[in-house]
């Protein structure tokens, strides 16, 4: 139970540590960590789901530019913001689709599905836009990314909202007891009687969907539809996934836990920055935490098995 | 004497697999090792051939004592084994696995590849093997792993030969050459040990046979002393235990028939009726096609022709999904690989088949679910802290009502139980009988799959007995174990 609170105690210690440094907690460096960590968080969310199945989304990344480029193109030629942001949703869930009929009917590893659609996907964004950005965005646009509701950053009630309706489908619905079935052991679930391709088709559309989303906001905090946007970010999903309790071998991961994953990286690197560490130990740091996480989480597996 | 094996005991966790072994083999001796599934035979030999340890008792090859710790130890005494289950590397060629671990080696450790092939080739062609030593073994039938596996066997001049049953999956030819080269080691001066089910066969080659029984030697005799009555007395001649006695009842409508069904040589032709109230045991040893039986009814394997009715309607089955809404469970073979999620919670696995019921819309009713799995728990007596309890945690008994409990909630009609007291201890078998009683009670149609032949005699109506694919007849209930191992093991049928 100790080792199962360690993200939440490093969270806090983390935190507390940062309220030393000066200007940690002025309100615009404390919105920008949020505004930063909203488009990981989201994606880590759907990616959640995933790992949960057992399988993992690399092509989360690419997908996130795909949503971001064509979203923009629709508000380019004409379209309201709301069109648009629908559009970056669905072109998302349609690659996720895409992802989760692969992995399914010709029964390949999802690892190497995604490594294939990353490229294709990321491929695609460049023909398609030619590898230029998309500028003629509407001014109310940038909204999405930096307008604030109640003094608080708007992708932040976003951010709650896809964590809520994430929680929700995962603890109450029969996806989400589906999902932890088939990660937890696909033989068991395929006795049992459960469409299984189906439902992890489901997952997958659903990450791509809320990787869309975070696509249109990294878009409207940039006011650019960016063909390159999103390079590595995948990694950054898997490890907040991981960092929060995720397992890679399926069956384990949560909402709370892939949160606190996400926020302990915003704040390590924030904290960087504000102590002028270099961002390139900062990478390095991040991938220390993520072996020193699974270890412990490791550790712990094998005392209580 | 060249292998004397004196009270050699083997426990796994609290499992004991060995009690009381004895065996001795002479120089140029064939000795027949029999017994039922389960008897000890595999575990006896792979402690001579080095890859599991005795937990006591004594070996002595050549009058010494020897403990191998690995299997190149006893090879380098001259042990080597033919396993039954193939354990090759798929990937490599047949000369490579033949010579895998003892490949020759210029200086540098450089493997000499040309020289190692060409003396695998001269080895497969002294034999008349239909084998080739570039061939890659993974592409091979279980037919010709085996004979790259006796390959292997022979090729470093062993003293000691362990075939654990290798002609059950060979053709006549590759049988009659697998006999020539017994012959052949025989005449050498090695020892050989065949691990068989099939006396007959082997009684031109046989020279001495001894019987194991529950982990310990029953008898050891020459081998024209023994006639077939005399080995399956052996075989099977056991205590029953604690006895469970079951009332049949008067079956009634049915509720699962098989006509002509057929997959490959796996299954061949097989018809059967269970009716509602009825426990039908299903014997046979091993390889005979139970477990196929049941994954094919269980739509995990398509099959090649023939109907399956369940409540008098023909179903179609292309998933286990067709075979669930049809109203058929199956409790398999291998609890922990595909009966359950052990790293899930004891209700979750509960409800796993019955989500659906529980969840209008897709979303789960919390309260209905947590009636659902404490009514089942209770129902089944199922030892647990609370439905929250991980899965893994329960002994292996409550796992396995806890799979049961998942049709049961689920609505389940027709079981298909796969050896279901596999790893249970004594008194969890009774309740888990007592289940299957209760359920047969309460109209379930019952098929039960065991190896145990006393609880098929306790617990069945009638048995059905397989035999290489084909049912090969029926008895009663209460019948004797002899009779069943009559018609699992021999061509023809014994009677009386």
């Amino acid at each position: 139970m100790i080792q199962r609170l360690l993200p939440f105690a490093t969270l806090i210690v983390l935190f507390v540590t940062l309220c030393f440094v000066p200007n940690f907690l002025s309100e615009t460096n404390l919105s920008s960590v949020i505004r930063q960590t909203a488009v990981i968080n989201i994606m880590a969310l759907g990616m959640t789901m995933v790992i949960i199945t057992g399988g993992i989304d690399l092509s989360v990344g690419a997908i996130l530019a795909m949503g971001g480029l064509l979203g923009t193109m629709a508000m380019e030629k004409g379209q309201p913001i709301l069109v648009g942001v629908a559009a970056g949703i669905a072109t998302g869930a349609f690659c996720g689709l895409v992802n989760g009929y692969l992995t399914t009917k010709l029964k390949i590893n999802s690892f190497i599905v995604t490594l294939g659609t990353l490229g294709i996907i990321r491929g695609m964004t460049l023909v398609i836009s030619n590898g230029l950005p998309v500028h003629l965005i509407p001014k109310e646009f940038s909204f999405l990314g930096e307008g604030t509701v109640l003094g608080v950053p708007f992708v932040l009630w976003v951010l709650t909202a896809c964590a809520l309706l994430v929680h929700f489908i995962l603890e109450h619905t029969k996806l989400g007891r589906y999902s932890f079935a088939i990660g937890s052991n696909p033989d068991a679930a395929f006795y049992a009687g459960i469409p299984v391709a189906f439902h992890m088709t489901c997952v997958y559309a659903i990450c791509g969907g809320l990787t869309g989303l975070a696509g249109m906001i990294e878009a409207s905090r940039l006011m650019t539809g960016q063909p390159t946007a999103g390079q590595g970010y995948e990694l950054q999903a898997i490890a907040a996934v991981v960092i929060g309790g995720g397992s890679l071998r399926g069956g384990e991961g949560s909402v709370v836990g892939t949160l606190v994953g996400a926020f302990i990286m915003g704040l390590l690197s924030n904290g960087s920055d504000l102590r002028g560490i270099s961002p390139y130990w900062q990478q390095a740091i991040i991938g220390a935490i993520i072996i020193l996480a699974v270890s412990v989480d490791e550790m712990r597996k094998r005392r209580t098995v | 004497m060249l292998l004397e094996i004196k009270s050699v005991q083997k426990h796994f966790g609290g499992v004991t697999a060995l009690r009381d072994a004895n065996l001795s083999v002479r120089e140029g001796e064939a000795h027949l090792l029999m017994g039922e599934n389960g008897a000890g035979k595999s575990t006896l030999m792979k402690i001579v051939a080095g890859m599991q340890r005795a937990d006591g008792g004594e070996v002595l090859f050549r009058g010494r004592r020897v403990n191998f710790a690995s299997p190149k130890e006893a090879a380098e005494q001259g042990i080597a084994m033919v396993h039954q289950e193939s354990l090759l590397a798929p990937h490599l060629s047949v000369g490579e696995n033949i010579f895998l671990g003892r490949e020759e080696m210029s200086g540098f450790g450089v493997v000499r590849r040309g020289a190692m092939m060409a003396r695998a080739a001269g080895l497969i062609e002294r034999h008349g093997f239909p084998l080739q030593a570039d061939w890659r073994v993974g592409k091979l039938s279980p037919a010709g792993r085996q004979l790259v596996e006796i390959c292997r066997a022979i090729a470093n001049g062993s003293s000691l030969l362990i075939f654990d049953e290798p002609t059950s999956s060979l053709s006549e030819n590759e049988t009659k050459e697998v006999f020539a080269i017994v012959k052949k080691l025989k005449e050498s001066g090695a020892g050989v040990i065949y691990i068989t089910h099939r006396l007959e066969e082997l009684r031109s080659i046989g020279d001495r046979v001894t019987v194991l029984r529950d982990g310990a030697t029953v008898h050891s005799c020459e081998l024209c002393d023994l006639s077939r009555g005399q080995l399956i007395q052996h075989m099977v001649g056991r205590d029953l235990g604690a006895i469970y006695s079951r009332t049949a009842l008067v079956p009634g409508e049915e509720m699962l028939r098989l006509e002509r069904l057929t997959r490959g040589s796996v299954l061949k032709d097989i018809g059967l009726t269970v009716r509602a109230g009825e426990i039908v045991g299903l014997a046979g040893l091993m390889g005979a096609g139970r477990t196929e039986l049941c994954r094919a009814i269980f739509g995990v394997d398509a099959f090649d022709s023939g109907r399956i009715f369940v409540g008098g309607k023909e179903i179609g089955l292309k998933s286990p999904r067709d075979a669930v809404a049809a109203g058929i469970a199956l409790i398999p073979e291998d609890r922990q690989k595909s009966g359950l999620a052990t790293q899930l919670p004891v209700g979750w696995n509960l409800t796993l088949a019955s989500v659906s019921a529980h969840a209008p819309m897709g979303v789960l009713n919390g309260a209905a679910m947590r009636a659902t799995e404490e009514k089942y728990i209770a129902k089944l007596r199922i030892k647990t802290a609370g439905p929250g309890q991980k899965s893994v945690r329960l002994s292996g008994g409550n796992q396995q009502k806890v799979v049961i409990a998942k049709w049961v909630a689920q609505g389940a009609k027709v079981f298909l139980f796969d050896e279901p007291t596999r790893g249970i201890d004594v008194g969890a078998k009774t309740e888990v009988f007592e289940t299957m009683d209760e359920l047969a009670r309460q109209g379930a149609a019952i098929l039960m799959v065991s190896s145990e032949l006393p609880e098929l005699v306790q617990v069945a109506d009638r048995i059905l007995v397989m035999r290489q694919g084909k049912i090969s007849g029926e008895l009663p209930g209460k019948t004797t174990q002899e009779a069943i191992m009559s018609l699992a093991a021999f061509e023809e049928e014994v009677r009386g």
